[in-house]
């Protein structure tokens, strides 16, 4: 009784177990919801979409374009996040500032609008599709990784001076090495965003393949299940990413792990 | 009390300080510290700049550690007598910032690294076992700093200071948040590191009365004046003179307590 007063009252915790149970059962009652609306319907029922991804992800066609797919993400990712350290870092020179500030604004500039610039600009499809990627993922790095320097505490800063050190070793200690952390914070945020863009800079080179690709196809051709497969898949991919990414940055900067266990 | 001691040169000079943000926070700060010396023993000195919440201690601190600029006026320290910069002067905060990245033992060779004598790397490491032993931090030195207590945190933050070879170290609020026990520990390791050299000086400031004074030599009260806008030194008590400076059992005596009841009235 006391769980279930619990369960509905703001700022209680559930134990671990109970937490799973709920989930459990949020989801089987969505599904099952979804499973009797949809049957006969237009959109495919779960069990058909279930059908689908199984079908799907042993074939060689999915295989190849799941790796396209992921070989660009990782490369967009990778090529972006040293850029836009780079920009973050450099944001700290006075002079390199107004830059930095700019590039946050290209957020709100619509890759669509800029496809035709940058199809004059690359000689090939995968170049189109990474440079795409990347000018729209940079904005959004550097967004979040200039949030975090403003949120350094001057107090570091000042003990850095106290302990004598130079400027450029202030940035080394405080911004690169002591926020480096939050970088794969910053990645693992992001990384949805990249996933995103990618299924759509993947539609405009379609002979490369990709998950994109492939939901373009489906939709052609009206093979709803598919698409619903496909989109589980990137769906599931993402959180796959999302944990990863987590426990890598836990794995590698052991002290995140009691700055999280202490809240 | 019958204790020899002498006034010897001047240490550190503070002269005209204010400061103005959009409203005046301190004016006419003047205050000298000089290095006393008693025979047969290193004799460090200690201050205590006494204040309300608020009256602007922690902007003093700033200034006299060279980290901000005052709107008039110059603080000049050691025996040199040199305008303060930063580096020049240990700093201990409030709430005792670490590189919380890094290991207490990292920490503490961030804080020999650029120390004023400069030692080969082993050195340095035997010189960190060795402070860290006295300062109790010998099976701390493998964790982060978010595992430590605020007291241990603390004599982390001291210690990071000592090992740059400062002999100023200014501590801001080093009583709060505390508890009575730790407090004890913290006066005593604070005594300690006054005298690991006859040049060594600690600036406490606090608005703890008690605690400030048991382990001075001297105290000023920052204090605002009738009708006047912005604070200012106005008591400066020589702790020696009146014969209360250097005595353990000093918080009993009446003398004592008289006068710290008598500051509460001041702030
Ligand atoms: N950067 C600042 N700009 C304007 N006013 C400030 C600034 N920093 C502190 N103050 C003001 O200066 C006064 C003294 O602050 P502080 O030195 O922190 O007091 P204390 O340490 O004695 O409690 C406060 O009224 C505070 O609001
Ligand atoms: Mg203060």
């Amino acid at each position: 009784m006391k769980i279930l007063k619990n369960l509905f009252s703001p700022f209680t915790t559930l134990p671990r177990s109970i937490y799973w149970v709920v989930v459990v059962s949020q989801l089987i009652l969505v599904l099952a919801l979804w499973q009797v609306f949809a049957t006969g319907g237009l959109i495919p029922t779960p069990l058909k979409i279930g059908e689908a991804v199984i079908r799907i992800v042993t074939t060689a066609y999915f295989i190849d374009n799941f790796f396209a797919s992921l070989l660009l993400t990782l490369k967009g990712m990778g090529i972006s996040i040293i850029i836009a350290l780079f920009i973050s870092y450099l944001s700290l020179v006075p002079f390199f500032y107004p830059f930095a500030r700019f590039v946050v604004k290209w957020r709100y500039l619509t890759l669509t609008g800029l496809i035709f610039l940058f199809t004059l600009l690359t000689s090939n499809g995968s170049q189109l599709k990474m440079s795409l990627l990347v000018f729209g993922i940079v904005p959004f790095f550097v967004t979040s990784l200039l949030h975090i320097i403003d949120e350094i505490n001057v107090q570091e800063y000042e003990l850095c001076k106290t302990l004598r050190m130079s400027n450029w070793q202030t940035l080394w200690e405080v911004v690169i090495v002591g926020r480096l952390d939050q970088v794969f914070e910053v990645m693992r945020q992001n990384f949805a965003i990249a996933w995103m863009m990618i299924t759509m800079v993947e539609g405009l080179s379609m002979s490369q393949g990709g998950l994109g690709t492939m939901l373009i196809k489906s939709n052609k051709y009206i093979d709803l299940s598919t698409v619903f497969a496909v989109l589980i898949i990137i769906l599931v991919i993402g959180i796959v990413f999302d944990y990863l990414l987590r426990e890598m940055r836990h794995w590698l900067f052991p002290y995140t792990q009691l700055q999280v266990k202490k809240k | 009390m019958t204790t020899t001691y002498t006034k010897e040169e001047l240490i550190l000079k503070a002269e005209n300080i204010s400061l103005q943000y959009d409203k005046l926070i301190l004016r006419d700060v003047n205050f000298e510290m000089h290095n006393i010396v008693r025979p047969g023993m290193h004799q460090g000195q200690v201050l205590s700049l006494i204040g309300r919440s608020g009256i602007g201690k922690t902007q003093l601190f700033k200034i006299m550690a060279g980290l901000i600029q005052p709107t008039t006026g110059t603080v000049k320290v050691g025996v040199e007598q040199q305008p303060v910069k930063a580096g020049d002067v240990g700093v201990v905060p409030q709430n005792y910032i670490l590189f919380n990245h890094r290991t207490i033992m990292q920490n503490l060779e961030q804080g020999i690294a650029n120390a004023r004598v400069k030692k080969s790397a082993k050195e340095q490491e035997e010189m960190i076992k060795e402070y860290a032993a006295h300062f109790d931090l010998t099976d701390h030195l493998k964790k982060y700093p978010m595992q430590l207590s605020g007291g241990q945190r603390q004599r982390v933050s001291i210690l990071q200071q000592v090992l740059t070879g400062n002999h100023f170290i200014l501590l801001d609020e080093p009583f709060s948040g505390l508890d009575a026990l730790v407090i004890d520990r913290v006066v005593e390791l604070l005594l300690k590191v006054s005298t690991l050299d006859e040049l060594n000086t600690l600036v406490i400031i606090s608005h703890d009365i008690e605690n400030s004074l048991a382990i001075s030599d001297s105290a000023f009260v920052l204090a605002k004046e009738k009708d006047k806008e912005g604070a200012t030194i106005t008591q400066k008590l020589d702790l020696i003179q009146m014969g209360l400076a250097w005595d353990p059992e000093i918080r009993t005596k009446k003398p004592f307590i008289e006068l710290v009841n008598q500051i509460k009235y001041m702030l």
